[in-house]
């Protein structure tokens, strides 16, 4: 049940007895109404009874006074039968006139009037004359025909009277029976409607209360949804794997799950209310810098934001982690911000392994190139101990000497190779001028029994000395892989083309502006690489060299050059005609080197 | 001894290495020949009466391996001593020649292992 069915009932409920109070009204009225008219009646009785004695009266005083006259002829004993003969018809007509009379009572009223009429012309007008004339009045005959007339007319009068009686007594009783049946109809009426009203009002609250009853069901039932729905919710985040913590609008904690309690040391109960960067200390790893902290991000951005890579939390107890985390706005249904919530877990160990993963492929990259740098120590060690047995047994002072010069050649070459060997693990804490034209040279020194074996012609096209600012010993790894890569690629017969070009500053597509910078490339004709295997290249672990391969090289390789702010890419084409893949490296001149790499 | 003398066959690719070692085997008393790749080593092999061969492994071209495959193949009864730089070459490389020793092992043992080919020689 809706507000709207529930208005409607409380305007039924209302309503109904007002019609129904109308009605009993209307029907009050109406019954009154009855009575009224019988009333009416009973009065038109009454007054013609009354008027019906003053006519008697009248006539009473007609005959009286026609008796004194024929007794005395002194008219002034007349005068009563004058005025009363005078008023006689008015008298008569006000009782003709009287509302009520059915047509008997018509008829007995005429009858009066003229048997009054008859009485007056045929005895008293005579007898007034008979006295007038001074005659005789003592005639019997007619004294006694009046006499006669006037008995007939008290009758008749009498009879006016007598029914005019009953009429009202009829009237009376009718009116008691009217008054009774109303009172009786009222009670009824009113027993009914009571009862109408009792049964409607019974009905309806009861849909009321049923509605009401259900409205509580489903109340109840939402409650329970509700707190299963938040249980759920809870268990989810106590279960799940990252530390959670959720922030009012101003950035003070509001719920910690048990990871994150645990990765920053504050109890629940420690930590509500408190401001977040109380709780979530957090500092850039390279530069110890304390980070903005993820509740001013969110507002400032209004957006999920990832936090900066190298972010390290400490421990309320002052130990340090590696964390990743995010932060995202938590919004009302209206899109408002009314609080942060913050996600984050322990990468420690994963930075760990990806710098054992990453010092492990420094390793590789040399250690893939330790039996060709052997051979190319044990060749010129060889001649050299050759060259001192000759020198030892049997030799003239100039033979002597010219084996010293070769000996002193081949130990030179010696040099240089493990000079070469050596820049693979040289480290240094900032960068320092590198001069890419002789490390090349000195990588593709290093390399050449490598090329020689695998049957690869190099060809270098290195102008003129080209210094980057850069780590030597990483961008030397770097470059190391990247022509492996090419002379494998290009197998037994193939070609690997080594170049430097400097490029000048320039703006890219985008309108960004790029630093002046040298760019090496390396191209071989091998294969290339299908579409398909392409967007794999740069992760870790992937390789196309079976066991031969860590999978590690590309991803280090791109780390590094990330980390002196250059660029690496890289093209290839598959087809029959002009098979190859070209790798191109960036290096600026002056980069803002990246110390925490990508 | 002129006479007497073997006629060594050295291929390496390594010109100094090269020139040291013929002046090693000619102060022992050989008479020696060189190459410094596969496929003009095997020319002098079939030309030339020789009668052993100091090979190297790695070389522009053609290998060791293959190099000595073919030698096989013309004068099967020419002893070889693979001499190589590297350490650990495979079986199927080592096999196909008399000896294999790795260089810087030492004039001495090379003189001493070239020696005990040809004695098979000498004693005929």
């Amino acid at each position: 049940m809706n507000l709207r069915q529930f208005n409607g009932i409380l305007r039924q409920v209302f309503l109904l007895p007002v019609v129904a109070l109308l009605v009993t009204a209307g029907a009050l009225y109406w019954q009154i109404r009855g009575a009224n008219a019988t009333v009416d009646l009973i009065q038109d009785s009454d007054a013609r009874i009354t008027q019906a004695t003053l006519i008697s009266r009248l006539m009473v005083d007609e005959e009286s006074g026609l008796r004194g006259y024929e007794t005395t002829a002194d008219t002034r004993f007349l005068q009563p039968y004058i005025d009363a003969e005078a008023s006689l018809p008015a008298e008569f007509q006000r009782l003709s006139n009287i509302a009520g009379a059915n047509a008997e009572e018509k008829h007995d009223l005429d009858d009066l009037r003229n048997e009054q009429q008859t009485w007056r012309d045929a005895f008293a007008l005579q007898l007034i004359a008979q006295v007038r004339a001074g005659g005789q009045t003592s005639d019997v005959d007619l004294n006694l025909r009046g006499k006669t007339m006037m008995d007939e007319i008290r009758h008749d009068i009498a009879d006016i009277i007598h029914d005019a009686e009953m009429q009202r007594t009829r009237r009376i009783m009718r009116w008691h029976q009217q008054v009774r049946a109303m009172l009786l109809g009222l009670l009824f009426l009113a027993l009914g409607i009571g009862v109408l009203i009792g049964l409607f009002t019974r009905d309806r609250l009861h849909a009321v209360s049923a509605a009401y009853r259900t409205s509580l069901e489903v109340l109840s039932r939402r409650a329970e949804e509700l707190f299963q729905s938040e249980q759920r919710l809870r268990t989810t985040l106590a279960s799940i794997g990252d530390g959670v913590i959720t922030c009012d609008v101003d950035g003070r904690v509001q719920m910690m799950n048990p990871v994150a309690q645990e990765l920053t040391g504050w109890e629940q109960a420690d930590a509500n209310g408190r401001p977040l960067e109380e709780i979530f200390r957090i500092f850039d790893e390279t530069t110890r810098e304390p980070l903005e902290t993820p509740v001013a991000k969110v507002k400032r951005l209004n957006s999920t934001i990832g936090l900066a890579q190298q972010t390290m939390l400490i421990h309320r107890n002052g130990t340090e982690l590696n964390i990743a985390d995010s932060a995202a706005p938590i919004r009302d249904q209206m899109g408002n911000t009314t609080g942060i919530v913050l996600v984050f877990r322990d990468i420690t160990m994963e930075r760990k392994t990806q710098d054992a993963l990453i010092a492990n492929e420094k390793l590789a990259v040399a250690g893939r190139l330790a039996a060709t740098i052997a051979h190319e120590i044990h060749n010129p060690l060889d001649s050299v101990s050759n060259l001192l047995y000759l020198m030892r047994n049997n030799s003239s002072p100039e033979e002597s000497k010219q084996f010293m010069d070769m000996a002193e050649q081949e130990l030179t070459r010696v040099t240089q190779i493990s000079r070469a060997m050596l820049g693979l693990y040289r480290e240094s804490k900032a960068p320092v001028p590198v001069d890419l034209r002789e490390m090349l040279q000195e990588i593709l020194l290093l390399m050449e029994r490598r090329f020689l074996d695998l049957g690869v012609t190099v060809s270098s096209s290195l102008p003129a000395a080209i210094s980057v600012a850069a780590f030597p010993a990483e961008l030397r790894q770097v470059f190391t892989n990247l022509i492996t890569n090419a002379a494998e690629a290009a197998g037994h017969g193939g070609e690997v083309r080594v170049s430097i070009e400097w490029q000048a500053a320039r703006a890219d597509a985008t309108g960004q502006k790029l630093q002046a910078g040298a760019v090496v490339k390396i191209a071989d004709n091998g294969a290339g690489i299908p579409d398909e295997v392409l967007p794999q290249l740069f992760q870790p672990f992937f390789t196309t060299k079976g066991e031969q391969g860590t999978g590690l090289g590309l991803w280090v390789s791109r780390g590094i050059v990330s980390k002196h702010g250059g660029t690496i890419t890289l093209a290839s084409n598959t087809s029959a005609s002009a098979h190859g893949t070209v790798v191109s490296v960036f290096l600026a001149k002056n980069p803002t080197v990246n110390a925490g790499g990508d | 001894m002129e006479q007497e003398s073997h006629l060594v066959l050295c291929v390496d690719d390594e010109l100094v290495g090269l020139q040291v070692r013929r002046i090693l085997l000619e102060r022992a008393g050989y008479r020696v020949v060189t190459a410094q790749d596969g496929s003009s080593g095997l020319e002098i092999f079939s030309s030339e009466p020789v009668e052993a061969v100091i090979l190297d492994y790695s070389m522009p071209g053609m290998h060791g391996g293959e190099v000595a495959t073919r030698m096989r193949q013309i004068k099967p009864a020419v002893p070889i001593l693979l001499l190589s730089a590297y350490i650990g070459l495979p079986l199927e490389v080592t096999s196909l020649v008399d000896l294999y020793m790795t260089k810087g092992e030492g004039a001495p043992l090379l003189l001493q292992k070239l020696g005990s080919l040809l004695e098979p020689v000498n004693a005929s």
